[in-house]
């Protein structure tokens, strides 16, 4: 219970934190809408764990929790992996103008 | 055939006047690239009279390669490459033995080799990392060599052209090697001489750094 308490205020926090960043303008509205589906999830999950583990026996899980676990594992997984690509781009880019950078003050000299 | 030599450097302020005054005479024109250097090497080299480039942020010896390899051919109409070290460790004028191999078409690409050529002082650790390499290279280019991790090398315009180095670092000498594979270019092998020092030896290959030659090539053949 008391878990499931700290849970919910949490996601409270991290909406109104994610609502404020949007209201800055530092994330997109694409960006917000995921993250606030993803806290309101959290909250609905947390009201009404039971109804979770339903969801986990028909995809032969035993229970709603460990569902969750699974399925946040890959989720990050796969996170990690366009970041890294993302990262990737952005390493080859920077060495891209870099270059360009060079050789246009080598042509000036 | 106008021949380029291009020097990358990082931190050789006291080597570069050399690097370059050796190699100077046995090609027609010297690149330096300095890879945003802490000290005088940009100074240094542009007191010797050639072209100089300078990375306004560290990127890597690959990427130092490629960034002469770039202006060799836009700027200067280069149809011979040679990578020539700035650290001391080579011996400019066995540069000719690798440019006549190309001139005579008889490579794309020509290779120095110390293990057929000569090492002066090489330690005992480093001869087991670099034949590590050799064991590497052929699982993972394919290719049959006797020297993996040498900077000495020769390039006709079509081999310069074609391998587009993409690993900025250390992983470049391998990218090289398996670009050879993939571009199906012709390549050779030459005797070499390489020179070490206390300076050079703290620059070269570490059996540590090559876990970080090995995470670049993989990390490239997945994510580049």
């Amino acid at each position: 219970m008391l878990f499931q308490i700290l849970l919910i205020l949490f996601a409270v926090f991290a909406i109104w934190r994610t609502i404020g960043q949007y209201k800055k303008q530092k994330v997109t509205v694409r960006w917000t809408a995921i993250w606030l589906v993803v806290w309101i999830g959290l909250i609905v999950v947390a009201m009404i764990p039971q109804q979770t583990d339903i969801l986990a026996n028909v995809l032969g899980i035993e229970t709603g929790a460990a569902m969750f676990t699974y399925a946040a594992i890959v989720i990050l997984s796969y996170g990690m992996y366009r970041l890294l690509i993302r990262a990737e781009k952005h390493h080859r880019e920077l060495t891209e103008l870099v270059r360009k950078i060079a050789i246009m003050e080598a042509e000036k000299n | 055939m106008k021949t380029v030599a291009i020097i990358p450097a990082y931190n050789e302020g006291p080597r570069i006047k050399n690097a370059i005054n050796d190699i100077k005479p046995h090609v027609d024109a010297v690149i330096v690239v300095d890879d945003c250097s802490d000290d005088d090497t940009y100074i240094a080299a542009r007191d010797q009279g050639v072209h100089v480039l300078r990375h306004i942020v560290n990127r890597g010896q690959g990427a130092a390669l490629q960034t002469g390899t770039d202006y060799a051919l836009n700027n200067l109409g280069a149809e011979i490459i040679v990578h020539f070290d700035a650290d001391g460790q080579m011996v400019g004028e066995e540069a000719r033995g690798l440019i006549d191999l190309i001139e005579k078409d008889e490579a794309d690409i020509v290779l120095g080799s110390r293990f057929l050529g000569r090492t002066i002082e090489m330690p005992l650790k480093r001869y087991f990392t670099l034949k590590l390499a050799l064991l590497f290279t052929i699982i993972v280019s394919g290719l049959y060599l006797t020297d993996t991790h040498n900077g000495y090398r020769a390039l006709s315009k079509k081999a310069a052209n074609a391998l587009r180095i993409s690993l900025d670092r250390s992983a470049h000498a391998s990218e090289i090697l398996d670009l050879i594979k993939v571009k199906k270019l012709r390549h050779k092998e030459h005797p070499v001489t390489i020179r070490y020092t206390q300076d050079t030896l703290k620059k070269g290959q570490s059996f540590s750094s090559s876990f970080t030659i090995v995470k670049d090539l993989v990390r490239n053949k997945f994510f580049g």
